[in-house]
């Protein structure tokens, strides 16, 4: 083995030599330290006097430090040292340029590997392959759960749920229903294909179930007001943009030794582009995965739109092009969800999701139902269905509890999310809970968070844990209505949550950007950066260390149980799931909700579904075969589609 | 041609602390240091006054979501 010389150029050791020191010992090789505070002299003496290999000469203080290096090769020439020893260098200032430059093997900063000293030491890269060209496996998500409710009092009751939504459900449909299967019928007509999808001629079946803005925007070329569409020089150059990030790409990896939570980013500025970049932001500094959300406007119109649309204001348009521009962003470990669960195109955008591969979609009736605007009784109809395409599709779905933020108390949030869940097992999909760790408004007026954002957390958590045992996955985000305008108190309120969320054991979380509460202004990719790097020094911080809450968390965990089963009971009291969702047992106008109203009437009867969990419904008309193709586009835009 | 701030993917933010005696004074001299620098079109994210002076950040927007971006010229 090479003999290798350390020396400190300090005057008192410079604890990055001791540390090299013991692990290359550990690899086999013998060395010697030198003491600190000797003379440039005093190396090149010794290299002569023990037979070294290799020199290494180390320097802490960043001052005058191209001189001082300069001089050591000088010294270590005229001694005759430089021709017969292999030196290298290293520092809080130095980089492998500098070193280079001056003519040293190699230099290394602070945070450098021992793997990388050992790799160039033996001049095979391939012992750091793994430091300097990491990879990131798309993790199995979720990760292994039993998908069951454990406490009898509420699996009982939620079967009971479940059973009356299914055949409240069972000869009922809708235009979104309607819309989401002729689109289907046409994405496996043209196996998926963007180009040949949208270059269909547009059928009149579909049309026919769209509001006044969708068909606009297809018969007329009527964009909304905020939007706009991409041209195609801009698609060329944004992706050219995305393979260059690519191309540098090092994975990153946020956890410190332990497996969960898995980091996940949402994102809807807008813009697909923009999103995609800030996508490889959050990508670059080791989220997980990403979430797509649409606009406001989106959930509340009958129909979607196509081609690659741009917004000018939050959310960011669903279309089949959209989302597989964005695909086409994604990192192959990046696991990608996208937001179905609110609105009127809640099937359709299930569907879209399902054939471009998304890893995930988010569907939860009741959210939707009284806080997202959209008819209980419609949404009720879209969500069973939305249900069975995630199924097919294998997509396990997420469920939302935003309703917190409007004044819902968790217990009513967690029945409605557990009903969701339960009937998710019912028609064979993989459930999510999402919980919401906020500081919402229910939790102000009753004082829960005064002493400390920790014991209610918990038991929110605890509770969910203590009934059933499903994937959680607290968002969106993790610390809502806990983060400032100031980017160091945001950072900080979102890695404290995570670290807590590292002792609860949860799978993923959500994150904000230290922009969450910066409402003047779209998000930035560096406000993304600030959260994760804080998250990131959480998790190196804890470690394998628990955050410890105080006996109120049992005492709180009790009461989100007990008012749990007791809203599930009034529920099954209702006539219907979708009486109670009206009548406001899962929240009412008392606690900031009230049930929507977009899409009311439009459930209509219609024959029961096959054994395949699909709809019986008259197919999509004959098409005729795609007239345009993206390549013969010249210059400009996916071409809307033709009209018959 | 490419500038810097071309390749900016959506904001400039600066960060500093500001002598000032009130929020208002900060304001008014944060809104004079943005058009000193050239960037007229800026918000304030956060401003958090006391004692000396006053720390904040202040962006101004080379592309939002929606733009013709300069990164993709």
């Amino acid at each position: 083995m090479m003999k290798i010389l350390l020396a400190p150029l300090d005057p008192v050791h410079d604890a990055g030599l001791k540390l090299i020191k013991r692990k290359l010992e550990a690899l086999g090789y013998p060395c010697v330290l030198l003491p600190p505070d000797i003379t440039v002299e005093e190396i090149g003496e010794a290299a002569i006097a023990e037979k070294v290999d290799m020199i290494f000469v180390g320097r802490t203080v960043g001052y005058g430090v191209e001189q001082l290096f300069r001089r050591v090769r000088h010294v270590l020439t005229v001694q005759g040292v430089f021709d017969k020893v292999r030196v290298a260098i290293g520092g809080m200032a130095v980089t492998d340029e500098l070193a280079k430059s001056l003519g040293f093997e190699a230099g290394y900063g602070p945070h450098t590997k021992i793997e990388e000293i050992h790799a160039m030491i033996e001049k095979n890269p391939e012992l750091a392959r793994h430091i300097t060209h990491p990879v990131k496996n798309k993790p199995k998500f979720p990760f292994p759960h039993d998908n069951t409710v454990k406490n009898s009092t509420t699996k009982n009751l939620l079967d009971e749920i479940v059973d009356g939504i299914l055949d409240w459900t069972a000869d009922k449909s809708s235009p979104g229903v309607v819309r989401a299967h002729i689109t289907e019928s046409q994405l496996q007509d043209v196996k998926g294909s963007v180009e040949s999808y949208t270059a269909l001629p547009f059928t009149r079946d579909y049309l026919a179930q769209c509001d006044e803005s969708v068909v606009d925007f297809f018969q007329k070329n009527i964009c909304p007001p905020s939007v706009r569409q991409i041209t195609q020089k801009e698609v060329d150059a944004y992706i050219n943009r995305i393979d260059i990030a690519k191309r540098n790409f090092h994975p990153r990896v946020l956890r410190h030794g332990r497996e969960k939570p898995l980091v996940f980013v949402q994102y809807g500025t807008g813009c697909p582009m923009m999103d995609g970049m800030h996508i490889k932001v959050a990508e670059s500094w080791g989220a997980d995965g990403v979430l797509h959300f649409d606009p406001a406007w989106g959930a509340r119109t009958e129909g979607l739109m196509d081609g690659f649309l741009t917004n000018a204001e939050d959310g960011t348009p669903v279309t089949y092009a959209n989302l597989s521009l964005i695909r086409r962003s994604l990192d192959a470990a990046t696991l990608w969800t996208v937001r179905a669960h609110r609105g009127l195109n809640t099937p359709e955008i299930a569907v879209l999701s399902g054939f471009l591969g998304a890893d995930m979609t988010k569907i939860n009736i009741v959210y939707g139902s009284i806080c997202g605007g959209t008819d209980p009784a419609r949404l009720t109809v879209d969500g069973v269905d939305a249900i069975r395409t995630a199924t097919r599709y294998n997509m396990p779905f997420d469920i939302p509890t935003n309703e917190e933020l409007a004044g819902v108390p968790p217990h009513k949030a967690f029945a409605g999310m557990l009903i969701m869940a339960q009937l998710g097992r019912r028609l064979g999909a993989q459930p999510i809970l999402k919980p919401l760790l906020c500081h919402g408004p229910y939790i102000m007026v009753n004082e829960l968070m005064e002493q400390n954002y920790v014991d209610y957390n918990f038991a929110k958590i605890r509770a969910l844990q203590a009934l059933a045992d499903f994937p959680i996955w607290p968002g969106e985000p993790i610390g809502f209505m806990t983060h400032t305008e100031e980017k160091e108190q945001s950072a900080t309120t979102t890695a404290l949550h995570a670290a807590m969320c590292s002792t609860l054991g949860v799978d993923a979380i959500t994150t904000a950007s230290t922009d969450e509460a910066f409402s003047r202004g779209p998000i930035t990719a560096d406000g993304r950066v600030g959260s994760l790097r804080a998250m990131e020094e959480a998790f190196r911080f804890f470690g394998e260390t628990d955050v410890a809450p105080t006996k109120k968390a049992d005492e709180w965990r009790d009461d989100i149980i007990a008012g749990i089963n007791r809203t599930l009971e009034a529920v099954t009291e209702a006539p219907s799931f979708v009486d109670a969702l009206y009548q406001g047992i899962l929240g009412d106008k008392a606690d900031g909700v009230y049930p929507g109203r977009a899409g009311k009437n439009s459930v209509v009867t219609a024959p029961k579904p096959k054994a395949v969990g699909r709809w019986d419904v008259t197919p999509a008309i004959v098409r005729k075969k795609p007239v345009l193709t993206v390549k013969a586009v010249t210059p400009g835009v996916l071409p809307a589609r033709r009209r018959r | 041609m490419t500038t810097a701030r071309d390749t900016i993917v959506d904001a400039l933010d600066i960060e500093s602390f500001i002598l000032c005696e009130s929020e208002k004074e900060a304001k008014e001299l944060i809104g004079k240091l943005m058009q000193s620098l050239g960037l007229p079109r800026f918000v304030i994210v956060s401003l958090d006054f006391n004692g000396p002076g006053a720390h904040f950040r202040v962006r101004a927007y080379m592309n939002k979501p929606g733009d013709n971006y300069t990164w993709l010229q």
